[in-house]
């Protein structure tokens, strides 16, 4: 099938962002070289590896361990940098690619924030751009910018100012009231959201008490998250009006389809193209197929929960 | 670069931690080079969810032979297959070992170290090469044909550490190259006798991996390089496995 073979059905909307069907990838867990397992022009979207304005050589090793139905990370937004994303990897994805690219970035402050997205700004061929809010705030003693209403207000505010592109704020699952972070991004200005991040995650190796991770804590995704995932859109999508892209722990179409009843408008698959490098086309024939067969659209269940 | 599920062609138990498997390959089995690897698992197991990265051991024909050691659970998984079970491939996956000019190359392994070695000794005869290898490991069970066989417990072969072997070796033959695979000490150990004799060294290094491909940057070694802060990480799966010793930050 070509890119245009897909039923009418599958099309979403996120923001100001129009998608051929609701499937893209997590930031960080994919890449062009999938293209060896399918034509990558059939996602709804393709999200970057989280960019920082400065290039980041990542954590030390070791930076993965599998737990029951899960996969612990701690990878350290390893990146090349905003100068260097523009200049190599930027023109490679344009070129490859002619769904919507969705760049993930991220920042140590509000200040770091805003000149990465002044660089990006200046770039042709981006359509959105995904602000990853689950890192360490250096001005607040290391405590994620995502768990604080508050500074998630401001930062989505003054981004907001300096863009007209789709702006999708990413939220962490780790905080108390994800609602009201959602709020604050909402009242920010932002255009959509993006949820879950990874779950704060450990392992430790029984016998000798040492960490399975070399920094500890981690971050967790997998299967295991995903009915937390689903909670937290449900609990979301109540608050806010913003459209919602969700991920967490989806392997399959079925596990899609959860998330749009619980109101997510657009969904990713993240760990599990590790498992099956074209998880994503899977999902998007098997979403496809459901559809024709039961005679629905997307837009009429996203939502449509009921208890 | 492929996900397939095939059928296994034969398993073969060498002792309790050790068996050999056998896979169909085809045509594209002409094209695997020594210190390649595959990730696989057993598809009908949903945990562990992720393939378990595996040395190419041997090829033969069109037949690919993977060496494995029962560790954790999906190599235990792997260890109860048999002739027609069905396996999830990926691969061929990681670059491959340098075969350079020079007459005389000398293989250190350490337990399972040994399989991917044993492929490239294959290759490196076949252009003509002198070759010695040198082979340690913690038990009888770990000890496989080498032209020198080391175990800590003594129970084959000369007790100590194959490093001893190889430190005993180099004083009195000087080699072009110098190969090895194993735990990360040995392989430090080996790093210094290789500067100290001033011999290029290229090791194959094990790292725990989940894409295999390059994608999700987990299987990270720190590398040396020329920018400001002087290192950075590589990937185990596609810039590597092998590396020129030099490279890598010893730790």
């Amino acid at each position: 099938m070509g890119v245009n073979d897909l039923s009418p059905r599958l099309q979403t909307r996120l923001g100001k962002l129009e998608m051929q069907n609701p499937v893209t990838v997590a930031s960080g867990t994919f890449g062009l070289e999938y293209d060896d397992f399918f034509d990558l022009n059939r996602l709804g979207a393709y999200v970057t590896k989280t960019i920082t304005l400065h290039p980041k050589i990542g954590n030390p090793a070791p930076r993965l361990y599998e737990t029951e139905a899960g996969l612990l990370n701690s990878i350290g937004l390893q990146n090349p940098g905003v100068d260097e994303f523009l200049k190599s990897q930027l023109p490679e994805l344009r070129e490859k690619l002619s769904i919507p690219i969705i760049v993930s970035f991220s920042g140590g402050t509000i200040e770091e924030f805003i000149t990465t997205l002044k660089l990006l700004e200046q770039a042709q061929g981006i359509d959105a751009y995904e602000v990853n809010i689950s890192c360490p705030n250096v001005e607040k003693e290391g405590i994620a910018f995502g768990v604080d209403a508050l500074v998630v207000y401001e930062l989505v505010r003054r981004l907001r100012a300096l863009t007209a592109k789709e702006l999708i704020i990413k939220l962490t699952p780790n905080v108390t009231d994800i609602a009201g972070v959602a709020v604050a991004a909402e009242d920010g200005g932002a255009d959509s959201l993006a949820l879950i991040n990874t779950v704060q995650g450990m392992a430790i190796d029984p016998l000798t008490g040492k960490s399975r991770i070399k920094m500890g804590m981690c971050g967790y995704s997998g299967p295991a998250i995903k009915p937390i995932a689903l909670a937290n859109v449900f609990k979301v999508a109540k608050r806010v009006k913003l459209p919602i892209l969700a991920m967490g722990g989806i392997c399959t179409w079925q596990d899609a389809m959860e998330f749009f009843y619980a109101g997510a408008g657009a969904i990713a698959v993240g760990t599990y193209t590790f498992v099956n490098p074209k998880a994503c086309m899977d999902v998007i024939n098997g979403l496809d197929k459901h559809f024709i067969d039961n005679d629905m659209t997307l837009k009429e269940i996203i939502g449509k929960v009921y208890l | 670069m492929y996900n397939k599920i095939l059928q296994i062609k034969s398993i073969e138990h060498l002792n309790d931690a050790y068996f050999v498997i056998g896979i169909e390959l085809g045509e594209s089995a002409l094209e695997i080079l020594p210190g390649q690897f595959f990730e696989m698992k057993r598809p009908e197991f949903a945990h562990p969810m992720l393939r378990k990265p595996i040395s190419v051991y041997d090829v033969q024909g069109s037949t690919v032979f993977f060496m494995v050691k029962k560790l954790g659970k999906g190599t235990q998984q792997l260890s109860h297959l048999k002739a027609g079970d069905e396996l999830d491939v990926l691969g061929p996956l990681g670059n491959c070992f340098p075969v350079k000019d020079g007459s005389m190359a000398i293989l250190v392994s350490g337990g399972i170290g040994y399989p991917p070695l044993f492929y490239l000794k294959k290759q490196l005869e076949t252009a003509g090469k002198t070759v010695y290898w040198l082979h340690g490991g913690r038990c009888n069970d770990d000890v496989f044909p080498a032209d020198e066989t080391w175990t800590d417990d003594g129970s084959c072969g000369k007790r100590g550490f194959v490093s001893d072997g190889l430190s005993a070796y180099l004083e009195n033959v000087t080699p072009d190259v110098i190969y090895a695979c194993g735990p990360q000490q040995m392989l430090k150990a080996v790093h210094q006798l290789a500067e100290k004799h001033q011999v290029p060294l290229y090791v194959s290094l094990e790292e725990y991996m989940a894409c295999g491909i390059g994608v999700c940057h987990g299987c990270a070694v720190k590398v040396k390089t020329d920018c400001e802060i002087g290192v950075t990480y590589k990937t185990v799966c596609k810039d590597g496995p092998v590396f020129d010793s030099r490279e890598i930050v010893w730790e």
